[in-house]
């Protein structure tokens, strides 16, 4: 089995600078602020409610491509995104569930308590039976990469179940401060600003009419 | 629910700005939902729970919408932990629409909401206004919209019993 760093870094190398990412909180979006620190990240989007927010995303902005960096605890606390996401089927949306298991060993230096796919659940078939046809599992670098060139070539959504060890053997120095979540918001959507011509944020310019 | 108080919520919404939309239908309220995801202006999203929709209302303000998010007072309870990430880290602005049940003149025993509802919008620091009359229905969607732009912060409409019925 991979390591989620090891994975991320993979990723950092394969992805088109234009992609969109939502990360959930914690190890996802710690490491991949440190990777990958760019405007296009929405960082620290919190248990239940990443894939959601990429849904949400990709739904307003269907010209760029959004990954979500789901995680099988953080997915798991609102599963029904899935069915959600599939009929809603947006085309530019692919969800990377890092899926290592466990409840908390990511900070530790032995397993926390297992998740639901630490137990029976496999989310492959979950996804699927939800409707989103392109859903698939995979368990080393050579095959993620694979299935996330093929996502981003083609129509989604997708749904990538990245199994990965338990614990975050390799998880690097903090090397920068990653932006808190009033940071990032204006880092991004000042991006998404730039990108599209829409006014994201302010407002109160006398409308009230 | 009469359809004329229905439409008076629908044209809050849309002077308001609002062209997206997520939730899960509440009985009291379902002819709102009907006119908002038949609306051409407004992409509605239907979720599986109200924390689900939250989170994608929030995706939807990223990608530059005004989002709305229309849940019922049982809904607010399940969205809770979301919207105060929402409110109170990310400080983002979503406009909720929330059908008041409990509220003085309700002739149902919603007792539960009405302990609930408004210290709960109070504990996540979400500013909100109580309508009661239908006549202020549009209004205060636009103005609640307007003030949640402008101080980057949330902000809800409670629409009553009087006003809706």
């Amino acid at each position: 089995m991979v390591t989620r760093f090891a994975l991320l870094k993979e990723l950092a190398s394969i992805i088109p600078d234009d992609i969109l990412i939502v990360a959930s909180i914690g190890n996802n979006s710690g490491f991949w602020g440190q990777i990958k620190d760019r405007e296009a990240n929405l960082l620290h989007v919190t248990m239940g409610m990443c894939s959601a927010t990429a849904l949400g995303l990709a739904l307003a902005l269907p010209d760029r491509r959004v990954i979500a960096l789901d995680a099988d605890g953080n997915l798991t606390l609102n599963l029904g995104v899935l069915g959600t996401v599939a009929n809603e089927s947006p085309k530019n949306l692919t969800i990377i569930v890092m899926d290592n298991g466990n409840y908390l060993g990511s900070h530790k230096d032995e397993p926390g308590m297992p998740t639901a796919t630490g137990g029976k659940m496999n989310l492959e078939g979950v996804g699927r039976q939800c409707g989103i046809a392109s859903s698939s599992t995979v368990q080393d670098v050579e095959s993620f990469r694979d299935k996330v060139q093929s996502a981003l070539s083609r129509p989604g959504p997708h749904l990538i179940d990245a199994r990965i060890e338990a614990l975050d053997s390799d998880r690097p120095a903090r090397a920068k401060r990653i932006a808190d979540p009033r940071q990032n918001k204006y880092q991004f959507a000042n991006y998404i600003e730039k990108a599209t011509g829409v006014q994201i944020i302010g407002g109160g310019l006398g409308n009230f009419g | 629910m009469k359809p004329e108080k229905a439409r008076l919520v629908l044209a809050g919404l849309k002077e308001a700005g609002v062209n997206f939309a997520a939730g899960v239908p509440d009985a009291q309220f379902i002819q709102v939902y009907r006119m908002v995801a038949a609306d051409p202006d407004i992409r509605y999203v239907g979720t599986a729970n109200e924390a689900e929709a939250a989170g994608v209302a929030m995706g939807a303000w990223f990608g530059g919408m005004r989002p709305a998010l229309i849940i019922a007072t049982s809904g607010l309870l399940v969205a809770t932990y979301h919207l105060a990430r929402i409110n109170l880290l990310h400080e983002v602005p979503l406009l909720i629409v929330i059908p008041y049940r409990g509220d003085l003149g309700d002739p149902r025993w919603m007792g539960l909401y009405q302990k609930t509802t408004e210290p709960a919008l109070k504990a996540m620091d979400i500013p909100y206004r109580v309508v009661t009359r239908s006549a202020d229905i549009a209004r205060t969607i636009k103005d609640c919209q307007e003030s949640a732009r402008a101080w980057l912060r949330c902000a809800a409409v409670l629409l009553t019993e009087e006003a809706l019925w």
